[in-house]
């Protein structure tokens, strides 16, 4: 039997953090829904008060400055997609962006959603690790940053606690580097989730040598998983080189699978997802060097 | 209670909080026109437009529509006037048991407004988020690209 609940929508943060506080683990943040619903018509979630933070104005929109991209949590997937022109990281999360659920849910569904519902699978995630985010949250105690991998602790759980809600992501800018980033899925068809998906972020000097490197890797563990010794293996490495056949690209190949700890499953066996890890990080790699060259 | 404007008409509601939009359209309002199918946001029936833009109502909390301009098939026109994208589908056949049409039309009318003159792959991705179980996709794919010449004659 799904629960009945009160309904409240703070005006701000704050607010919304004391109603939070107020009421401890019967009330619970509710953005787009899209997660929400299902899981309240399932009764996992059972919550007596559904605090809607969707329409706290400062928890929406995008701004771009020299030093960093921020993305409100609230911001909603349609906007997202809409941003595309306007940097191209944003022009790598829109693509992400069409690619999740269906254009009329993508209206009402949110960045900061989808990255509290913590699914494994979930394809803004690991493009976030990649780019080096961190995620801003907002708690009764004042603010903290987490960095984005650090925000998932497993299966659909965060590292919020204590009444904290999801502020806003943070993407680091370099003024003086050029970054670019990528993302790769197998699926099966649209309105799916990835079987396994990779996400790469490079940054390059002027002279067009790697300077910065993400390798962000999704479903194959119970959270996103970052390839750090597979990302230092490419630094300082020319651009050009990425698209070629290097040693360096199939250690980090090598490296990326060895990190993956897949599991069986109806979907899919645990061999071909550490088998398809390599893939996807290749291409994600191979289309980061195909945007630098343009 | 809860204020809705739906189809240009204010209506306050004396409902319990813990209901979906598509329930209420549905239930309170007699609007059935909104088609519930999935009820997890994958199916497209439930469509309905919210600020112009489409949205699944079966995953919208009715609280979540308060202060929004909300439309739905029944807002767009009448058997006497139909809007030009309804005539479309009648014109094109775009249906066979009709279950998913409103939906479909109104995924379309949100999509026109922007794309006013789309290719056939353009829309075939518009209308990615609407199922239609009868298959009729081609008809109508081709239905709302009548809708679209239909438009631009009006424009």
């Amino acid at each position: 039997m799904r629960s009945e609940f009160q309904y409240r929508r703070p005006a701000s943060i704050d607010e919304a953090v004391a109603m939070k506080a107020d009421l401890g683990t019967t009330a619970m943040y509710w953005a787009g829904g899209t997660d929400m619903v299902l899981h309240w018509m399932r009764s996992i979630h059972s919550p007596e008060l559904c605090i809607d933070i969707t329409r706290i104005e400062g928890l929406r929109g995008i701004e771009i400055d020299r030093d960093s991209i921020r993305i409100g949590a609230m911001t909603s997937l349609d906007e997202l997609d809409r941003s595309a022109d306007r940097h191209c990281l944003l022009n790598t999360l829109s693509d992400i962006t069409k690619l999740m659920c269906t254009p009329q849910t993508r209206t009402i569904a949110t960045v900061g959603g989808n990255l509290c519902n913590a699914s494994p699978a979930a394809d803004l995630s690991p493009a976030f690790v990649a780019m080096n985010a961190d995620a801003v949250l907002a708690g009764p105690e004042g603010r903290r940053r987490v960095r984005m991998e650090d925000f998932f602790l497993g299966v659909n759980k965060t590292s919020l606690s204590g009444g904290e809600l999801l502020e806003e992501i943070r993407i680091p800018l370099n003024p003086d580097l050029k970054v670019v980033a990528s993302y790769r899925r197998i699926d099966r068809t649209v309105v799916d989730i990835a079987l396994v998906n990779a996400s790469s972020c490079i940054s390059v000097d002027s002279d067009g040598v790697i300077n910065g490197c993400g390798i962000a890797l999704g479903a194959v563990a119970p959270v996103i998983l970052r390839v750090s010794d597979a990302e230092t293996l490419l630094l300082g490495l020319s651009v050009r080189e990425l698209g070629r056949d290097r040693e360096e690209l199939q250690k980090v190949e090598e490296l990326s699978a060895i990190a993956a700890k897949p599991i069986s499953d109806v979907r899919a066996s645990a061999e071909y997802r550490r088998q398809m890890v390599k893939v996807m990080v290749r291409r994600t790699l191979q289309d980061c060097a195909i945007q630098l060259k343009a | 209670m809860v204020n809705l404007h739906v189809n240009s008409r204010n209506v306050d509601l004396d409902i319990k909080p813990h209901r979906t939009l598509a329930d209420v359209l549905r239930t309170e309002m007699g609007l059935i026109g909104v088609r519930v199918s999935c009820s997890e946001g994958e199916c497209g029936s439930c469509t309905v437009l919210v600020d112009g833009r489409p949205c699944t109502s079966c995953l919208m909390l009715v609280n979540q529509g308060e202060g929004k301009s909300i439309v739905t098939i029944e807002g767009i026109g009448t058997p006497d006037d139909l809007d030009p994208v309804q005539e479309a589908f009648i014109e094109e056949q775009g249906f066979q048991c009709a279950f998913c049409t409103p939906g479909f039309i109104l995924t379309a009318k949100a999509f026109l407004a922007e794309n006013p003159n789309p290719t056939h792959d353009e829309v075939s991705v518009a209308m990615s988020g609407n199922i239609c179980r009868c298959g009729a996709y081609p008809y109508i794919v081709r239905s709302v690209m009548r809708a679209a010449a239909k438009l631009r004659e009006f424009a």
